[in-house]
């Protein structure tokens, strides 16, 4: 058996040897596939990443209309606080709201000079309890907390969410649709390098047969090619794609802080890398598998 | 050995290769099919060696029916028999040696074992100073030695060749035909399809004739 599998193995090897142009082609088109799709899997991990990040992050503003009274807003802070989806509520009255805008503004606060009033509302600041902290338990929250009659508008960024959600989700489709022709392109191109090569060696077969190989033995060199190829492939989209996200992504993306927050972009960690190469391996197989079923010189 | 009962084989264009052909060939027996061209004799080999199928009657080869032989059984049967042809269908890209250890390769025996029994066979086909080089820079008649080399390594029950002469020059076809007899006084069943009469009246008693598919004469065998 494993004399068998050495002897499968190298010659495979040969037959990739024997042909490099094409085989080298077949594994390209593998690798693009690969890195086509593993570009959409960066953004889409990294993107969910910082969507977990921003998420982690967000609170509900309760802004308070002006007519409400110390002990109506005292009242309404005990109540909200006692709700089974709030982790804490702070009150900040209109001056610390004007303290904190002028802090932001720090050297160019001359821009509120002029203002006879404070117009900044008094406000609740309201943080959820992380297992509440998803678009539709915040949505769920702001729906108890919107009857009350202190409470004016609700701020909780979900314009903004709404948008990064559905762009995420589109994001997710075409990375999937567009990976699923690109695998079915690469495995027309697998098989069809296979069965070149199984019609090189015709003459070959045909001896294997006259002394006793079976089917499953001649196949198998063919598969280890496929898989070969494929794994080759996903290597080399690995590789290129590490690269790109060292030294060219990851400086596009640090002009991007401002807007995204502050934090690593993540690769691959060592299991999707693993699938990788798995999914470029099983590719590979599968091309040839298709184009040896379909070769009558390998039928029994 | 071998046993053909009404066998006929008739293909795509409904031109009949073989009719009723119904014979005995004996466990190391030593056997000439001949005749003219279009005779059938590469098809009665190829049924044999379950190339091809009848398309009527039972063969009957080292025990086994082969024309009911399940399609996947077919390369362990193989196995038992060695086979050699005019062409010699050698691999180009491989050496000597590696021609000869394919037939071992493909039942997975260890590499120390291949090893010596293809120094053997090339040794007993006077080849193994040669077992380095490729089938294109050999002779026909080297050439055809080292097809029979793999043919026989691994010790076959029958061997079968289809007109294992017929690139060769009489002195080279002589020296092959004695290689034969050599193999057939191992025990091994030899089978021999040549046009070549004279030749097969020369090396054999045992003649299978044959002419447009039917059996014409079988002389002296059982």
């Amino acid at each position: 058996m494993l004399n068998k599998a050495i002897y499968s193995f190298k010659t495979a090897l040969n037959n990739i040897k024997s042909n490099v142009p094409l085989n080298f082609i077949t594994a390209t088109t593998i690798a693009i596939t690969l890195i086509i799709f593993v570009s959409f899997l960066l953004v889409v991990l990294n993107l969910s990443i910082f969507q977990n990040r921003w998420v982690d992050k967000l609170q509900v503003i309760a802004y308070l209309k002006d007519n409400a009274t110390p002990e109506s807003i005292d009242k309404s802070t005990k109540e909200i606080a006692l709700l089974e989806d709030v982790d804490s509520v702070k009150f900040v009255s209109k001056d610390d709201a004007m303290n904190i805008l002028k802090a932001s503004l720090k050297g160019q606060d001359g821009i509120l000079e002029g203002l006879t009033e404070n117009p900044l509302p008094s406000s609740l600041e309201i943080k959820l309890k992380k297992q509440f902290l998803t678009l539709e338990g915040v949505e769920l929250f702001v729906k108890k907390i919107e009857k009350n009659k202190i409470i004016g508008d609700i701020e909780y960024g979900q314009k903004w969410l709404e948008r990064f959600i559905t762009f995420f989700e589109i994001l997710k489709i075409t990375g999937f649709t567009l990976g699923g022709f690109l695998f079915l392109f690469t495995l027309f191109i697998v098989s069809n390098t296979i069965k070149l090569m199984v019609f090189n060696r015709r003459d070959e077969i045909e001896i294997m047969k006259l002394v006793g190989a079976t089917t499953r033995f001649i196949k198998m060199p063919f598969f280890l090619e496929g898989v070969i190829q494929g794994f080759a492939g996903a290597l080399f989209a690995l590789f290129f794609l590490f690269i790109s996200v060292n030294f060219v992504f990851d400086r596009f993306i640090k002009s991007l802080h401002f807007f995204l927050g502050s934090g690593n972009w993540v690769f691959l960690d060592a299991s999707l890398t693993f699938y990788i190469l798995l999914l470029g391996s099983v590719l590979g197989l599968a091309g040839s598998y298709i184009s040896l079923t379909s070769l009558d010189e390998l039928k029994n | 050995m071998i046993q053909l009962h009404q066998v006929s084989k008739v293909y795509d264009t409904n031109t009949p290769a073989l009719v009723d052909i119904s014979l005995k060939i004996d466990k190391g027996g030593f056997v000439f099919i001949t005749g003219p061209s279009g005779a059938g004799k590469t098809t009665l080999l190829k049924l044999i060696f379950s190339a091809e199928r009848p398309s009527k009657g039972e063969i009957l080869v080292n025990g086994i029916n082969i024309a009911r032989i399940k399609p996947p059984l077919i390369p362990y049967f193989r196995r038992k028999i060695g086979v050699v042809f005019q062409d010699f269908m050698l691999i180009k890209r491989k050496t000597v040696y590696e021609n000869v250890a394919f037939a071992l390769d493909i039942l997975g025996m260890k590499r120390k074992f291949v090893k010596r029994k293809v120094w053997q066979v090339l040794k007993w086909v006077g080849l193994l100073q040669k077992k380095d080089s490729l089938p294109p820079c050999l002779s026909g008649g080297e050439q055809q030695r080292v097809a029979i080399a793999r043919a026989i390594i691994n010790n076959p029950v029958l061997l079968l060749a289809d007109e294992p002469t017929g690139n060769l020059d009489s002195a080279l076809s002589i020296e092959i035909m004695k290689l034969f007899r050599a193999i057939n006084a191992r025990g091994t069943t030899v089978v021999i399809a040549t046009h070549n009469k004279s030749m097969a009246e020369k090396f054999s008693e045992n003649i299978i004739y044959l002419d447009r598919g039917h059996l014409k004469e079988f002389s002296h065998a059982q």
